[in-house]
């Protein structure tokens, strides 16, 4: 079961992370051909100016794509931050707690943490089935918004899932301290 | 109880339950839901509002500078620019009393210009220079300090993810922001530089002596640095220049410092996979919060709390100075117990109305009507002569010029309202550089300093205890540079104006 949500939310993490690449690059990309076309534009290229200001430009419907492309990012980001224990907390008291109480009150902020993601996936699930109904698309790219939120419920679905399991193995954890998950390396800032 | 008074209670009750240990961000989420249930006697509106909150939060264009500055510290790391940013600053400094330390500064600044978070720069050098600090003989809680204060100029100097998420929060121009925070994180490393020459000083036996390098042989280690100007100059300089957005900016970073790893041969699959992961936790452990921060506040909104406080602080007369200082003080206390992007998610919507309702006087009316006078004279605006020296004398004589008058001149009148919107941005940015930067001090004291405990992880044989006695005297230089900071805005602004 654990090399099943592990391997689950690492897949997750690199999906994301080749969407935030794909972004990078694509951004790049557009960057590059706005400049190119503002450079055939300026006149002074001549024939060479007039087909970069014909053939060049920026990817078109960019910014769409960065919000569609990040929003699942984060969500397929949510599964790995869950069990590697990566969300902010202050643990100035735990040292000055008894260690069964500082377990109890991870295994509880765990199941809270994991409800928390169900509900943000429910709600987001009924999003979608409303994006669907009322058939909204993007601006430019006349791209369906129900895709992104689909994509997004999907990694959710994932979130939740290794969220239940993180909560049921910090509960395991509490009688008997023997650690069955990360105690916490934290996120980088 | 009034919408007011639950509003005001939510916070004391927020802190509670963070201190109880809850996720941050899973602590404003419930607070966020359970005040809007509370006050609007219905959970419907707080679900209806999530069906498109979490999605749009996720989405925004403009957060999405964050994972992708993230992306680009951690393609830093892999670059390997450490090492050659610490054999430049090294080749320089190294022979001088403290020296090796002051390289370390030094290098972390520079990798700093490319990483936009503190841990990862204090991880990075650590890395790098704390073998060399050992080798060179400097003693164990010198060393670890002097990285982990050297750490946080990796978000003091731009490009900074705090201070990404500080001028989304208050609307502010990202550019701008990474403008003023420039010489404050110069000031930083060189007040650290001093720090190290008066320790050593002080303390003889904590640091050895290390021979001369060759002026040739400094000359190639400098040469050794142009992707870490380049990468720095293309991303702030292309952002400020309005070549390209805040977003682009960061990804142009990304790409580049990914470019660097890449050609630099340090780019593994496994490694690319490890900076992803990374990336992936950071993101996603900052995008909770700031889902958790957007529903407290919507909750805080609908109380009108944060409003009624500030008029109310401004009703109080205090001296504008007094309720900063407070302030600051205030991030210094809480900022030994909690992370710095939790405290700036946390308060920032509640101080910043505040300070936003005070007036620091920080450009005169006058000054702001002069520099167009001025403009208009360098831009070789034809003006009657008569009007100008006319114009010029009110001003002199400490008279604002009326709409007409400028009108009569040809110009672009100066007004009121505008000075005030003058007022509050430089106030805001102002405002923004000393909060990054006591938050900052944050990550070094002690007893909950990240910082700390990641330079102390990296060397397991100085005990964390004399770690915390030698980081004192960098976090007095911290406060020193507050206090300038203070006392002196157009040090942060001249920039600007």
């Amino acid at each position: 079961m654990q090399i099943v949500i592990t391997r689950s939310a690492q897949l997750m993490a690199l999906l994301g992370g080749l969407v935030l690449c794909l972004l990078v690059g694509m951004t790049c990309i557009s960057i590059l051909g706005r400049a190119l076309n503002t450079v055939g534009h300026g006149g002074t290229l001549g024939a060479l100016g007039l087909w970069l200001a014909a053939y060049t430009g920026p990817v078109k419907g960019d910014y769409e794509l960065i919000e569609a492309g990040i929003a699942f990012a984060i969500f397929a980001f949510l599964p790995i931050c869950q069990l590697k224990a990566g969300h902010a907390r202050v643990d100035l008291i735990a040292t000055a707690l008894p260690a069964r109480l500082n377990r109890i009150l991870t295994a509880f902020w765990e199941g809270v943490l994991a409800a928390i993601i169900i509900v943000i996936g429910w709600r987001l699930y009924l999003g979608f089935l409303e994006k669907i109904d009322n058939g909204q698309t993007t601006f430019l790219l006349q791209m369906p918004v129900w895709w992104a939120y689909g994509a997004s419920f999907l990694a959710a679905l994932v979130a939740g899932l290794v969220g239940v399991y993180c909560a049921l193995m910090r509960l395991r954890d509490v009688p008997t301290g023997t650690p069955h998950m990360p105690t916490g390396e934290g996120a980088e800032l | 109880m009034s919408a007011f008074a639950i509003g005001l209670w939510s916070f004391p009750v927020l802190l509670a339950l963070i201190f109880l240990r809850a996720p941050i961000g899973a602590a404003m989420f419930l607070m966020g839901m359970g005040g809007l249930w509370l006050i609007t006697g219905s959970p419907d509106m707080a679900l209806n509002l999530l069906k498109g909150e979490s999605y749009s939060t996720f989405s925004s264009y403009s957060l999405s500078i964050i994972p992708m500055f993230l992306l680009m510290g951690q393609f830093a790391t892999l670059s390997g620019m450490s090492t050659s940013l610490f054999r430049a600053a090294e080749g320089w400094l190294g022979h001088r009393k403290g020296g090796v330390a002051m390289a370390s500064v030094g290098a972390c600044a520079g990798f700093g210009a490319i990483c936009g978070s503190s841990l990862a720069t204090a991880a990075t050098m650590g890395r790098v220079a704390l073998p060399e600090l050992r080798r060179y003989g400097y003693s164990g809680g010198f060393a670890t300090a002097t990285l982990a204060a050297g750490g946080t100029l990796g978000i003091l100097i731009p490009p900074s993810v705090i201070l990404v998420i500080y001028a989304i929060l208050t609307e502010q121009n990202i550019a701008s922001l990474f403008l003023a925070a420039f010489v404050p994180g110069i000031l930083a490393a060189i007040g650290y530089m001093l720090t190290i020459a008066i320790y050593v000083r002080v303390n003889p036996t904590s640091a050895g002596v290390k021979a001369r390098v060759p002026y040739a042989e400094r000359l190639r280690a400098l040469l050794e640095i142009w992707p870490v100007i380049a990468v720095f100059g293309l991303v702030v300089g292309g952002i400020y220049a309005g070549w390209f957005t805040p977003t682009e900016g960061a990804a142009v970073g990304a790409a580049g410092t990914g470019l660097l790893a890449l050609v630099r041969g340090n780019m593994t699959w496994a490694l690319f996979q490890q900076s992803i992961i990374a990336t992936a936790i950071s993101s996603a452990m900052i995008f909770f919060i700031i889902l958790g921060a957007k529903l407290y506040n919507s909750f805080l909104a609908l109380t009108q709390m944060p409003q009624e406080l500030s008029l109310w602080v401004v009703s109080q007369g205090y001296a504008p100075l007094t309720v900063l200082i407070l302030i600051l003080v205030f991030y210094l206390v809480m900022g030994c117990l909690m992370d710095s992007l939790s405290m700036i998610l946390l308060t920032i919507p509640i101080f910043w109305p505040v300070m936003a309702g005070l007036d620091f006087g920080l450009i005169s009316l006058l000054d702001m009507q002069a520099a167009r006078l001025a403009q208009g004279i360098a831009d070789g605006v034809a003006m009657a002569p008569d009007l100008l020296a006319a114009a010029q004398t009110k001003l002199a004589e400490g008279v604002p010029l009326a709409r007409d008058e400028f009108r009569a001149l040809g110009l672009r009148p100066v007004t009121q309202a505008m000075h005030a919107d003058f007022n509050t941005t430089l106030t805001a940015i102002w405002f923004g550089i000393l909060v990054l930067i006591v938050v900052e001090v944050g990550l070094i004291t002690p007893p909950v300093g990240m910082n700390l405990f990641i330079i102390n992880a990296l060397d397991r044989t100085t005990p964390i205890t004399a770690t915390y006695r030698a980081v004192m005297w960098f976090v007095t230089s911290d406060l020193i540079r507050v206090a300038i900071l203070v006392a002196f805005p157009g040090i942060t602004l001249f920039l600007l104006r």
